[in-house]
């Protein structure tokens, strides 16, 4: 390890210049000292606070400016007597000389206590002067020159454009670029050449694309529910909105404030309600026994985590429970910026069928023209229902005819309903099953059953009724039937789910299904006897929305057109007389039919199109507010209900703008202030991480005192402002960081750069690093002519070993279903993310669960990804595919090998790598043509079939040699 | 063939012959060969932190919440309590799941099985585990484990990674994290799952993730059928002349890059495709129970034949070990006996009784028990009371975090003991609680490693296995 001439380098400007308290003296304390003397009430000793500013030169003399042996500070921690001594010996390890060297020296030097760096006014500095000149394309290069000046190290000379281009390619856009691309470019000495590279590539839709990607892991984006079932949701509309919003460059702070509170937005666009989905990806739970306001409560935190990492750069965890030992964030802080998510309407416990609500239907332009034209032709037909006018005799005639049907038999009269439920069971067949009580005898509606009690409903027949939608539960209802006389009648039923019906005890219909409730679902019959009889009707639902529907048939004449026949003609009112022609003209006159039954079609498209309409799950706060509370421990059963606590920022780090309203709106708003300490600082770190492979603040996701300090706090605070001042402009932010000499830099490492500096935080050079495992597959794709480039839409399902799904899934059933065609080569952010069991192939390469949020990823490098890029299906057919493009392409085989070079490293082979691989291909052609089996076999992997036109020892070598290509380090390598 | 052997043979060929730079990057190719590890030797100085009792740890999870009345924290009061309602000095008001909080009644069930006192001290176990029973000697029942959770999403996810939320490593991770690698040709961190006769629960891969720590240290599964570890099999077509082949070519123009880059991680690279090649032999190898002896069919029980089976995944369990894998962990699925408990657990304990004795009798009968910590048990118990309708012979029982029952054996380990105790609806704890977190302690200490000094810096804190609400090594429980 070389870490000590490193931190040498980092640790100070030199041997006299002064200790610099943010970068040296903090971080000692905090480490130390900030768990018993820090921002935590719950743990303070002593009642003394080393994190604020007011300790220097405090009365009792902790801190003397200037004279450490007046200092208790300085004895505590040079003391020789072991119950004085700080830190306690039982407190991990102790000061090491050069920290207590360092302190002491603090003192000496006035003590000079700053606020915490990161929440520090960012400051405009001016780019430094440097000695080499020529060197400086803008000014991140000066604040890196004048750091290697300093320090008297030179920065690399600029990289060749081959690497340029992939590399720019890459880190933009998620892409390699084509022989054609690199061509051009390698031709074209033009100065401006590079810069216009940069705008193709940000205008293209990859550069959105990967921008989203990366958004995706912050924004634990998945296409399932995460826990217990970890059922299916759609959120790709949001992903969508992602990929437009960057691909139009949508300004950061709109897409901040859409995302954060974009249902909260006056009159909030389609577009707008779809952003607020970010909060949306939130992992949620159906587990049968779970409480749902634990469940809420962990919605809730997820939020208060995730917006604080990806915005603030700070993790506010650790006030969820205590007070935060390190920063001054309080446990009441924390509870306060948790008051604004804890308006959200959404229950705990969700669903593990599809989205849950509050959610929007989002047609395509498409749907939405026909929509719009299926009504315009149904409201033509009503529009000549209600006003034509059958031939008077005929209705005469008619009604005459009914009325004698009719008869004299009363109809029998419904009572009220009542309900009684639900009653949970552990699967739906047991809540079928389980007779929870009224199933065996009499019903006594004054009686308890298990705890639950009969509840009058309001529910009118002939309409869909919603229940309590618990899974796997059942639900009773009942109501008392009187019948003049005794007589069969039809009833009509729908249920969600199933549903089981008696008639004073005997069971006469049942229908053990799984759908959703609609009319006319199942038909029954009814032996009534005269007088009074009880109905029971019992629905069992599965999961998702349970309801019932119920409809007396009768004489199949609605009520009103009963009592208008027999009514007298002369007698009939106006309104009976609209109620006979309406039912004449819709029911029986054949004109009236057959329009009825065009307006019949239409609608059953329209419902057609609706199912198909996709959803997305969305924000929406409640009308009245909910009350925030404490909570005791972090603990949802235990909110210390003494205050209610009104939503609020860290007012320490920055102030809330006046005016900002007390909602989401308002959170996003004091985010996005122009003057908010840390929200462009951590936006550009990000950007900077994502181009450079470490961020200038390495510590990502965490800008707080036990972070890491930035390794050019100058430089951070230029971009952050000029971020700011350029309105956000994400793309001219990119641009920049990529038109840097720093950037352009060769990535080549000396012994001594990467002995002295293995983490290239002085940035003497480029940094060098292995691509994603998305980009690695998304390049073998291109490369090889398969990759299908279409934008956005439902996540996809591409090749994957079997079984992993059902070896993990609940009840063990739920089995991966392999897509096929074009979905197999589509790009890799879309493949369906099952977080109980993520693709593995992506997960190998570090693509995050996305069950949590993450700013960063790792990057190792194991064996398991060497089997992935030799032996997935995925690769070894790309491979062929490649071999096919290059036996296409050329005769001979360096200018086949030189093609296939270019197209994965975007150079060709040169000598060594040429004499290695024919080595290989010409051992591979004789065994191939010694074992024509063996070759056909390689070429029989994967689902597309192989150039038959090609000859197959040939091509089969040539595959050998694309998948070598493939797992090359400079293949799989940005550099 | 020694496929090692046979590179170097080829690489010191291609060295004679070669010609110029070749050669060179050749011996070049050559000096990088020692750096080969698995999960990466970056750390050897984080743990241990004392001298270990064991070296490698077998973890028999029992997936769903086995329930600890009928199999062994038994009193023979029990049997008058059956049928009488829970009563509220007993329940305290406790949260229940809502599977059965809204239940009226709370019959309390004895189990529907007899129970007999084994082994020197009496300990009590159901006949549904005779093979248990017969190690009671050797184990420690540790009857007071208990979790906050009452949920299994929650409760799996806190006993595996030390937190409810997604996103902490696992326990295995860490491990693999901070001892490093002891094997050349297998990872640090092995998972395989089973699935039993009972209510099958969900599994999660976070359950043996990384979550912070660099990815490499996350459990790889392996499973039965052709292809034991993931993408593990050469392609159709190639074989393993063709693999040897295209990885050399690949190794020497990797080691020319990394003349002309001077980037190390192409060091790493280079050892990390040799790792794969060697997998690819040692892991079908392991898998391969063809050459076990009948005795060892005849100790596990016929299953152990059958690949993906409980008890053929602890016969490769105790050949991991021989091959000095650091952490095994078996997911045995289909616990959750909410319904129809008594069939079910039968079926569950036939599936894992003999298997799980029998690979501790193996491992000592071998002397790899001195150094191999073995643990028992699942994310929480069951009920007393009975979930939904007492009947004669049949009835289910709700989860249980209140108190469970767990046991430990070899490394250090107590044998023959029995810690903590429950009252006698073994409801509530009454003598010396062990939390979840107090046992992963505990497994930590036995492989040399403080749990609080364990730690690894994520978003300003120094993040721990055991949590931050403080964990207690368990030392009644060892030797």
């Amino acid at each position: 390890m070389h870490i000590a001439p490193l931190l040498l380098v980092l640790g100070s400007g030199g041997e006299n210049a002064p200790v610099d308290f943010s970068r040296e003296v903090q971080p000692i304390l905090s480490q130390h000292c900030f768990v018993c003397h820090g921002p935590d009430e719950g743990t303070r000793e002593a009642d003394l606070r080393l994190d604020l500013p007011d300790v220097v030169g405090e009365a009792g003399g902790i801190v003397v400016p200037g004279q450490p042996d007046a200092s208790e500070l300085v004895y505590r921690i040079t003391t020789d007597d072991d119950f004085d001594r700080m830190p306690p010996p039982d407190f991990g390890e102790g000061l090491s000389a050069g920290e207590i060297a360092t302190l002491t020296r603090w003192v000496a030097e006035g003590a000079e206590y700053a606020q915490h760096w990161s929440f520090r006014p960012i400051a405009k500095p001016t780019p430094p002067a440097t000695a080499r000149a020529g060197w400086v394309r803008n000014p991140i290069d000066s604040f890196v020159l004048a750091r290697l000046e300093a320090e008297g190290l030179a920065p690399s000379p600029e990289a060749d454009r081959a690497t340029l281009i992939r590399r720019l390619s890459f880190d933009l856009t998620g892409m390699p670029p084509t022989p054609d691309e690199v061509a051009n470019f390698v031709a074209d000495p033009r100065p401006k050449a590079y810069d216009e590279l940069v705008d193709r590539l940000l205008a293209s839709d990859d550069y959105a694309e990967r921008m989203t990607l990366a958004w995706m892991d912050a924004a634990r984006y998945g296409d399932t529910s995460v826990h217990h079932a970890d059922g299916p949701r759609d959120m790709w509309l949001w992903r969508d909105w992602v990929i437009d919003a960057y691909g139009s460059n949508m300004p950061f702070d709109d897409f901040t404030v859409e995302q954060l509170a974009g249902d909260l937005l006056p009159e909030p666009t389609r577009g707008q309600l779809v952003a607020s989905g970010f909060h949306r990806n939130t992992p949620t739970s159906d587990e049968g026994g779970a409480i749902d306001e634990e469940l809420r409560v962990k919605y809730m935190i997820d939020r208060v985590k995730t917006t604080s990492n990806v915005w603030l750069g700070l993790s506010m965890e650790c006030a969820q429970c205590h007070d935060h030992k390190y920063d001054a964030i309080s446990q009441r802080d924390y509870y306060r910026f948790y008051a604004y998510f804890n308006q959200s309407v959404e229950r705990g416990f969700q669903t593990r069928n599809g989205n849950a609500e509050p959610l929007i239907s989002v047609p395509s332009e498409r749907q939405e023209v026909e929509l719009s034209q299926r009504a315009a032709s149904i409201a033509e037909v009503e529009a000549f229902l209600a006003k034509s006018s059958p031939p008077a005799d005929a209705l005469a005639t008619w009604c005459d005819g009914q009325l004698a049907l009719l008869g004299e038999s009363g109809e029998p009269d419904l009572g009220p309903w009542f309900a009684l439920g639900p009653f949970q069971g552990s699967s739906k067949a047991e809540a079928f099953r389980t007779d929870y009580g009224p199933e065996a005898g009499p019903i006594d509606l004054e009686l308890e059953v298990r705890g639950k009690r009969w509840e009058a409903r309001d529910d009118a027949d002939g309409k869909v009724h919603s229940l309590n939608p618990s899974e796997r539960s059942a639900t009773y209802l009942t109501r008392a039937i009187q019948s003049p006389t005794a007589q069969d009648v039809a009833v009509s039923l729908g249920s969600d789910d199933s549903i089981v019906v008696w008639l004073d005890g005997q069971r006469v219909f049942e229908n053990d299904v799984g759908r959703g409730a609609a009319a006319d679902q199942d038909q029954a019959v009814l032996q009534l006897p005269a007088g009074t009889s009880r109905l029971l009707v019992k629905i069992v639902n599965g999961g998702g929305p349970a309801g019932y529907y119920f409809k007396l048939k009768g004489s199949g004449l609605p009520e009103d057109v009963v009592a208008a026949l027999r009514t007298a003609p002369a007698q009939r009112d106006e309104a009976q007389h609209e109620a006979l022609r309406a039912h004449f003209v819709r029911s029986v006159w054949p004109a009236g039919i057959e329009r009825v039954r065009v307006a019949e079609a239409a609608q059953r498209r329209v419902d057609e199109l609706n199912r198909a309409i996709p959803t997305v799950m969305v924000m929406e706060d409640r009308m009245s507010g909910r009350e925030t509370f404490v909570l005791d421990r972090g603990q949802y059963d235990a909110p210390r209900e003494d205050a209610p606590l009104a939503p609020g920022v860290l007012e320490h780090v920055f102030p809330l703008p006046t005016g900002a309203p007390p909602s989401r709106l308002g959170l996003a708003r004091w985010l996005m202030d122009p003057d908010h300490p840390l929200t462009a600082r951590v936006a550009v770190n990000r950007y900077w991480s994502m181009l450079f492979g470490s961020g200038l603040v390495p510590t990502v996701m965490d800008f707080g005192s036990q972070g890491a300090r930035p390794s050019h706090p100058e430089l951070l605070d230029w971009l952050a402002r000029d971020f700011v001042e350029s309105g956000w402009d994400v793309q001219r932010a990119l641009r920049q960081l990529v038109s840097s000499a720093t950037y352009r830099q060769s990535s080549r490492a000396s012994a001594e750069q990467v002995a002295d500096d293995p983490e290239n935080r002085l940035l003497a050079r480029a940094p060098r690093f292995r691509l994603h495992g998305e980009f690695l597959r998304d390049q073998a794709l291109a490369t090889s002519g398969l990759l299908v480039d279409r934008v956005g839409g439902p996540g996809v399902k591409p090749y994957q070993p079997p079984g992993l799904w059902n070896e993990v899934s609940l009840n063990g059933n739920l089995r991966f279903q392999q897509d096929s065609g074009e979905k197999l080569y589509r790009k890799s952010m879309y493949i369906y993310w099952k977080r109980s069991a993520p693709m593995p192939a992506m997960a190998t390469f570090d693509t995050p669960i996305r069950d949590t949020c993450v700013v960063q990823r790792q990057r190792t490098n194991t064996p398991l990804q060497a089997l992935v890029t030799l032996n997935d299906v995925q690769f070894v057919e790309a491979a062929r595919h490649l071999a096919q493009r290059l036996m296409h392409a050329a005769e001979d085989f360096d200018a086949r090998l030189d093609r296939g070079f270019v197209l994965c490293t975007a150079r060709p082979a040169g000598d060594l790598r040429r004499e290695v691989m024919r080595s290989v291909f010409d051992a591979q052609l004789a065994d191939f043509r010694a074992d024509p089996e063996a070759a056909a076999a390689l070429l029989g992997v994967g689902e597309s079939p192989a150039d038959a036109g090609l000859d197959p020892a040939e091509l089969a070598s040539w595959t050998v040699i694309a998948s070598m290509l493939f797992n090359l380090d400079e293949t799989l390598t940005r550099e | 063939m020694d496929p090692l052997q046979d590179h170097s043979r080829l690489l010191t060929r291609r060295a004679l012959f070669g010609k110029g730079a070749r050669g060179l990057g050749a011996l070049a190719l050559a000096n990088l060969l020692p750096r080969e590890t698995f999960a990466g030797d970056e750390t050897p100085g984080i743990v241990p932190h004392f001298a270990p009792k064991a070296k490698r740890v077998i973890y028999l999870f029992m997936s769903g919440g086995p329930s600890h009345i009928d199999l062994f924290d038994y009193k023979p009061a029990m049997r008058e309590l059956h049928g009488i309602e829970l009563p509220e000095s007993i329940r305290q008001g406790q949260r229940l799941t809502t599977m059965t909080s809204g239940q009226s009644s709370f019959p309390c069930v004895a189990p529907m099985f007899e129970f007999t006192k084994h082994g020197e001290h009496g300990t009590w176990v159901s006949e549904l585990l005779p093979h248990t029973a017969s190690i009671v000697d050797e184990i420690t029942l540790v009857k007071s484990m208990n979790t906050e959770a009452i949920n299994h999403d929650p409760a799996i996810t806190y006993i595996n990674t030390g937190n409810q939320q997604p996103g902490k490593p696992s326990m295995g991770a860490w491990l693999s994290y901070g001892l490093g690698s002891v094997n050349r040709d297998l990872p640090d961190y092995v998972v395989m799952i089973s699935r039993g006769k009972g209510n099958l629960q969900a599994l999660y891969s976070r359950l043996w993730g990384a979550g912070f720590l660099p990815s490499q240290h996350q459990g790889v599964k392996f499973r039965s059928g052709a292809e034991p570890v993931l993408y593990l099999s050469n392609p159709a077509g190639i074989d393993a002349r063709t693999r040897r082949r295209m990885l050399d070519g690949i190794a020497e123009i990797n080691a020319a890059k990394y003349a002309e880059s001077g980037d190390p991680e192409i060091q790493a690279r280079i050892s990390q495709y040799e790792m794969a090649y060697r997998m690819q032999t040692s892991v079908p190898d392991l898998m391969d129970l063809s050459d076990e002896p009948e005795s060892t069919f005849e100790l596990y029980g016929e299953d152990a034949r059958k690949p993906g089976t409980f008890a053929a995944n602890c016969v490769l369990a105790r050949r991991l070990a021989e091959r000095d894998v650091r952490f095994v962990q078996l997911f045995h699925r289909g616990w959750d006996g909410h319904n129809n408990l008594p069939s079910e657990i039968r079926g569950q304990c036939k599936d894992t009784d003999q298997a799980s004795a029998a690979l501790v009798a193996d491992l000592k009968q071998r002397g790899l028990l001195d150094d191999t910590l073995v643990i028992w048990g699942g994310e929480f118990g069951r009920t007393i009371y009975s979930q939904g309708t007492l009947t004669a012979d049949n009835h289910g029982r709700d989860h249980h975090g209140r108190c469970f029952t767990i046991w430990l054996a070899g490394a250090g380990i107590r044998r023959g003991y029995e810690h903590g105790a429950t009252d006698d609806f073994a409801y509530n704890i009454v003598r010396d609680p062990v939390h979840i977190n107090d046992l992963n302690a505990t497994i930590l200490h036995q492989l040399g490693i403080d749990h609080e000094r364990f730690t690894y810096p994520y978003q300003g804190l120094d993040q721990r296995l055991t949590g931050v609400e403080g964990a207690r090594v368990v030392n009644e429980l060892l030797a």
